[in-house]
């Protein structure tokens, strides 16, 4: 995504990008890129709730792009608490363990995970880049290391999903990651301790 | 070994893989950062954290919602 220079106090919302490098940004994007290619995928697989999240994400980032706007990290700041209390912790259990009871993919279930879905999302898209003491550049060797695992990771999944009988029947031969997960979802318990991990993995995604 | 244990086998050596890259990025001086480190930077423009998070927000659907 382009980027201008940082503006001081009261300067935002004033400049605007020029459009051709920044649609040359937007095609040059990997993100926008992977995500299309999921949502493309997710949509041949039958999963059109799915691909419409990918998709809108990929077309806003594009749209950021491409249109003029207001300069990012202007904007207020929204905060997202470091530590969580009991409360709120209480309360993701208690989504885990009741949500966890209904069985998947049912309408109950898909609006229960959408809502916090989409409220992160928002929050990313609105958020300020991490202002603290992150690294500013990884070494090369590193980013090509674990580029290298999950490349390799997407294409051996890829792979075996394109090794199914057909993109939308499972394999014994070649399962994917959501085959062999399969087992441990189709129980109550199971189903709430994954939907706890995710809600803690996105807490945790917040906070970078 | 059927073709289901090399799949397996596969998915395993992904996950040792990982593993030790985050072994390694605890030694002094390593060249190989953290996953924490790699996700802090990613998510450093508006493109890598509604990226990042667009995937988490997909795992929940793909395992969950219709």
């Amino acid at each position: 995504m382009p980027r201008l220079e940082k503006l001081g106090a009261g300067e935002h919302e004033s400049r605007h990008l020029s459009p051709a490098p920044a649609i040359g940004a937007a095609v040059r994007d990997p993100i926008i890129g992977i995500l299309l290619l999921a949502g493309i995928f997710d949509w041949l697989s039958g999963n059109a709730i799915h691909s419409v999240l990918l998709f809108t994400a990929a077309l806003a980032l594009a749209w950021d792009a491409i249109v003029p706007h207001p300069i990012e990290g202007t904007g207020p700041a929204v905060p997202v608490p470091t530590r969580l209390g009991p409360i709120p912790v209480a309360g993701a259990l208690a989504y885990s363990v009741i949500i966890g009871g209904f069985g998947r993919y049912s309408w109950t279930t898909t609006i229960a995970v959408i809502v916090p879905a989409g409220a992160a999302l928002a929050l990313a898209w609105r958020r300020r880049g991490h202002a603290g003491p992150g690294p500013k550049r990884l070494d090369p060797v590193g980013e090509v290391a674990w580029a290298s695992v999950f490349v390799a990771l997407a294409l051996w999944e890829l792979t075996q999903l394109l090794l199914q009988p057909s993109l939308t029947t499972d394999s014994y031969a070649h399962p994917t990651i959501s085959v062999l997960t399969d087992p441990v979802l189709t129980t109550h318990p199971g189903r709430s301790i994954v939907l706890f991990l995710w809600l803690a993995l996105g807490w945790f995604l917040l906070q970078r | 070994m059927s073709s289901h244990d090399v799949a397996l086998a596969v998915y395993v050596l992904f996950v040792l893989g990982g593993l030790l890259l985050q072994l390694l990025s605890s030694r002094d001086g390593s060249r190989i950062p953290s996953l924490g480190s790699v996700i802090t930077r990613v998510m450093r423009t508006r493109s890598g954290r509604v990226g990042i998070v667009a995937g988490w927000a997909w795992l929940g659907l793909h395992f969950f919602a219709r």
